[in-house]
């Protein structure tokens, strides 16, 4: 891993076209801007390890599980 | 084909209902997929790997329960999933989760959906990080012995997208 130090105010350039600025330190937190072409998504890696744990966990259903679902569905909501 | 399930056992499905995920659902490897509709599905359906017999989800359209829900997708993305911005002809699948713990409480996923190219057959696990839409929104609570969707108006309505076009009846 590239581990640079910058200060606050500073700029790191990814490539051309990704800017990351230090806008500001406090309280043991790093305040980020980051400039970005749009097609390019950003997550938080904690958003990304919410999304591969919520998936583990849907990987997991009984073939019981769905029965019980689909028997208790409220009324007319069955497809056929 | 054939496809081995541990579920559903030996299938033979169509060729041109086999789903590629070139990423893969995240945290997973495999990158074929076939949607499965059982009888009396109840709206639900078995996104189930082609390479795992025991890699299954259960998916379901969130359309139908989220009115107005909409992904808005990258030019990146666009292209990932071969998909023709001017049609934008696109089918989006809900990650659905049973919890166990007091109520059997159905949740979906709607800040990772699973959006789909009929046409291509390609598919993307997407993640939103707008704070719109929740990881585990409440469907319902099953079994319930008063359904929490009781008006008429809260009912899943019937599946506006074209998910039956893709799917496998089993």
């Amino acid at each position: 891993m590239l581990v640079l130090t910058r200060k606050v105010g500073d700029e790191l350039y990814i490539g051309d076209r990704i800017c990351v600025k230090v806008m500001g330190i406090s309280g043991g937190k790093v305040r980020l801007g980051i400039d970005a072409p749009t097609s390019l998504r950003i997550y938080r890696e904690e958003v990304l390890a919410k999304v591969k744990s919520e998936n583990r966990f849907a990987a997991e259903w009984e073939l019981t599980d769905f029965q019980k679902m689909v028997d208790h569905l409220p009324n007319n909501s069955r497809e056929r | 084909m054939k496809v081995m399930t541990s579920r559903f056992g030996a299938l033979e499905i169509d060729d041109d209902r086999i789903i590629d995920m070139p990423d893969g659902m995240i945290g997973f490897a495999e990158r074929r997929f076939i949607l499965l509709s059982p009888d009396n599905n109840g709206c639900f359906f078995w996104f189930q790997a082609v390479d795992n017999p025991a890699l299954a989800f259960v998916v379901t359209d969130p359309t139908a329960f989220v009115p107005g829900y909409e992904v808005t997708l990258t030019p990146d993305e666009y292209e990932k999933l071969k998909l023709d911005p001017e049609s934008a002809d696109i089918i989006l699948l809900a990650v659905t989760n049973i919890h166990h713990d007091s109520t059997s409480n159905i949740t979906i996923n709607l800040q990772g959906p699973v959006v789909v190219n009929p046409i291509t057959m390609v598919a993307k696990q997407i993640v939103l990080e707008n704070g719109k839409y929740g990881i585990r929104y409440p469907l319902f609570t099953s079994p319930a012995p008063e359904p929490s969707l009781k008006k008429e108006e809260e009912r899943p309505a019937d599946s506006p997208q074209k998910i039956s076009a893709i799917c496998s009846n089993i």
